[in-house]
């Protein structure tokens, strides 16, 4: 590989993923203004508003100590989550693919395993100081119970996350392993190139079931209504990142954006076979899907309540088992 | 420690506490809820945090300031307050209302009665997740806080009744009387369309039938109140024997279940009922004065007043004493509901708590008004005994 040809990737992957921070930002305020608050008849935010100017206005706020066993960590879990983030977009690059097993799709799944392990690590190291503090004690003469033992609800926090990595993010994965099974190889450049020579997985049968609980299985993995397990009122709203402020809160709110640019990459690579690089033309697909992406989820969102784990489990079941169907029907 | 509480402790492991400021409550109130595998075994509802002292600054003022003040008590159902308020002078000193003075002030409860079951509806949805049904709810709701404006200048405290009748600027001329009719058109239609709409989303049905059911014993026995009551399909509301209602028609909803699907559904349908007596209202509406002025002060004894408020049953008592108010006694519905919230949460799934609290509408900031001062002794520590 000569030089300049290093330097061009090098320039391909920064600018890719300047685009990809400049589009994210802009993300929520799509999902959020253009969609659900046009369906529910409301003015809605400034569409810079959830995913640029919170971000900016958060950096400049000043952090106290939240209330955790371990703080530091505690706060450096949205930094770590970004970098994962960063890692799978800079790995589905073209110019990443001489890394070999990383730019697998082997490699991309571990990823956003770690990414998901992130919320469990929130839940457990958060202590929320609105669940405990009170003006007056609560053992007083008549309560009940003075000897339970107290939890914490971002515990409970934990426990709905492991579940919804346990359960919640089959059929993301199963998707993923369509194209893996069309084209029989688990590297991104062989699936790339397997569909430059057969045509978009997208648009076979198995393509497109496949493509459909890939979608429902980034809504769960972007914890979006109705699949925001830990966003119910029992929990704290936020449920996990409850206390995160002032420059982690940014990093929570970049965090989301990038995640949703990402996954929608991650699809035009698989079922489309054009993989995040600015000097493509294909490019504007990535983008137009990360466009596309946070409108439809906003539309299924806006129409739905959120689920409890009574209607959770039935849906990824099923969801699961379309995307079973689809692997199966890859092979004929 | 009672030995009840000993044995239950073994049973009950884990406690989670929510509140009391809780971004999940609209309101300030403490929750513990004692689980097991992440569901509801029992539960403890406690307020006193927001404590105003309302019984306690209406003493000894002048019966007309204190009337007001009882406006202050809710900013949902203020109207319903100070009506109450009102007929307990008018009870207690035997002034005659003017019917066109009982006929607005009744409009005024049911308009009132209309945004305050919007608003749960709106809030029901907002806890289940559903934020489009709650926003378009508000939408629907907008129409009446409009009506509330126009009659008593203000969309949350409106101060239309005073003693012997209604304030003048709160009359209806032939306009209000138009707008008033166009707006119940709008709201049916609107309701009509979103209850149809609600009901018929399996989604939503999937997560509020059966969830947090509350029997007819159980609501009789912990002495539930209102629409609540009448969810588990009690039929009793105190406008069926106000007088001020007899020359209206309209049904007592009731419905069978107890759950939050039924409770939800009540509501909706007491819309209808809210609106179609507002209509009886204006068509009929008396002429002639709107406040009786030809009354004296007088000394009585306690005087009590029951009103069927949106919640449910609110009690009013004080006696008068140089024209000022003495003993004064306001009960809002949410302090007898308490029991079933908290009766309502236990085989729930900790996420569906709120909702079960929600489903029993809960105003806790309006019924926190018994204090308990408890005079503490110090206690002698070794400190203050080297001191000494």
């Amino acid at each position: 590989m000569d030089t300049s040809m290093i330097i061009s990737s090098a320039i391909a992957v920064v600018g890719t993923l300047i685009i990809a921070f400049a589009v994210s930002v802009w993300l929520p305020g799509i999902e959020r203004k253009f969609v659900q608050a046009r369906i529910q008849q409301r003015v809605g935010p400034p569409i810079s508003s959830p995913g640029l100017m919170a971000p900016i206005k958060f950096f400049f706020k000043e952090a106290v100590t939240p209330n955790s066993p371990m703080p530091r960590l505690y706060n450096a879990i949205p930094l770590i989550s970004l970098i994962i983030v960063t890692a799978i977009l800079l790995i589905i690059m073209p110019q990443m693919y001489f890394l070999g097993g990383l730019a697998s799709i082997i490699a991309v799944v571990g990823l956003l395993k770690v990414e998901e392990i992130t919320y469990m690590f929130m839940g457990s190291l958060s202590k929320s100081v609105l669940s405990v503090n009170m003006p007056f004690p609560d053992h007083a003469k008549g309560a009940k119970h003075v000897d339970a033992t107290r939890s914490f609800i971002e515990e409970l926090s934990t426990l709905r996350a492991f579940r919804l990595i346990a359960f919640g993010s089959f059929p993301l994965y199963i998707a993923l392993f369509v194209p893996v099974a069309m084209s029989k190889s688990i590297y991104l450049s062989n699936i790339i190139a397997f569909q430059q020579l057969h045509g978009p997985v997208l648009f076979t049968v198995a393509g497109a079931i496949g493509a459909v609980v890939y979608f429902i299985g980034s809504m769960i993995l972007l914890n979006e209504y109705p699949f925001a397990i830990m966003k119910t009122k029992a929990d704290v709203i936020e449920g996990p990142m409850l206390e995160y402020m002032s420059k982690y809160r940014a990093y929570t709110y970049i965090t989301k954006g990038l995640l949703i640019f990402v996954l929608a990459s991650l699809f035009t690579t698989m079922f489309i076979g054009i993989p995040p690089n600015l000097f493509s033309p294909g490019i504007l697909v990535t983008l137009a899907t990360a466009i596309i992406f946070p409108i439809l989820i906003a539309s299924m969102s806006a129409f739905s309540p959120v689920f409890t784990f009574k209607q959770f489990y039935p849906v990824v079941a099923v969801t699961s088992i379309l995307g079973a169907v689809a692997i199966a029907a890859s092979f004929l | 420690m009672s030995n009840n509480n000993q044995v239950n402790s073994k049973v009950i492991e884990t406690e989670v506490p929510l509140g009391t400021v809780h971004s999940a409550a609209l309101e300030p109130y403490r929750v513990r809820l004692f689980v097991e595998d992440e569901y509801v075994r029992d539960a403890e509802i406690t307020i006193g945090v927001n404590h105003r002292g309302i019984e306690r600054i209406m003493e000894g003022l002048p019966v007309e300031k204190a009337n007001a003040l009882t406006e202050k008590i809710c900013g949902i159902c203020s109207h319903i307050h100070i009506w109450n308020s009102c007929l307990v002078a008018e009870k207690g000193l035997e002034i005659d209302v003017p019917p066109r003075a009982e006929y607005i002030r009744l409009i005024m409860s049911e308009l009132e009665r209309l945004h305050s079951h919007l608003l749960y509806l709106a809030h029901g949805c907002e806890v289940l997740g559903h934020e489009t049904f709650s926003m378009r709810i508000f939408y629907i709701r907008e129409t009446v806080m409009e009506l509330l404006r126009m009659i008593g200048g203000n969309r949350v405290q409106y101060g239309v009744p005073v003693i012997g009748g209604i304030r003048p600027r709160s009359d209806l001329n032939e306009m209000r009387i138009q707008k008033i009719s166009e707006g119940m058109d709008l709201i049916e239609e609107k309701m009509t369309e979103f209850a149809d709409r609600f009901t018929r989303d399996p989604m939503i049905m999937s997560r509020i039938t059966g969830v947090a059911a509350l029997s007819k014993e159980d609501a009789l026995r912990l002495a539930a109140t209102g629409p609540t009551l009448r969810s588990t399909g009690v039929e009793v509301d105190l406008r069926r024997d106000m007088r001020q209602y007899d020359p209206f028609e309209f049904e007592v909803i009731t419905q069978d279940d107890g759950d939050v699907k039924s409770n939800l559904l009540m509501r909706a349908l007491e819309i209808f009922e809210a609106i179609k007596i507002i209509r009886q209202a204006v068509k009929d509406l008396p002429e002639g004065k709107i406040t009786n002025r030809s009354w004296e002060m007088q000394d009585t004894g306690i005087i009590r007043s029951y009103i069927e408020a949106p919640r449910g049953k609110l009690y009013h008592s004080y006696r008068l004493e140089d024209g000022r108010v003495r003993n004064s006694i306001i009960r809002t519905p949410s302090i007898t509901n308490i029991n079933a919230m908290e009766h309502a949460c236990i085989g729930t799934h900790i996420t569906e708590a709120q909702l079960a609290i929600v489903q029993c509408d809960p105003c806790f900031t309006c019924t926190d008004r018994a204090i308990q001062i408890v005079d503490h002794p110090l206690k002698k520590t070794n400190k203050q005994n080297k001191i000494i």
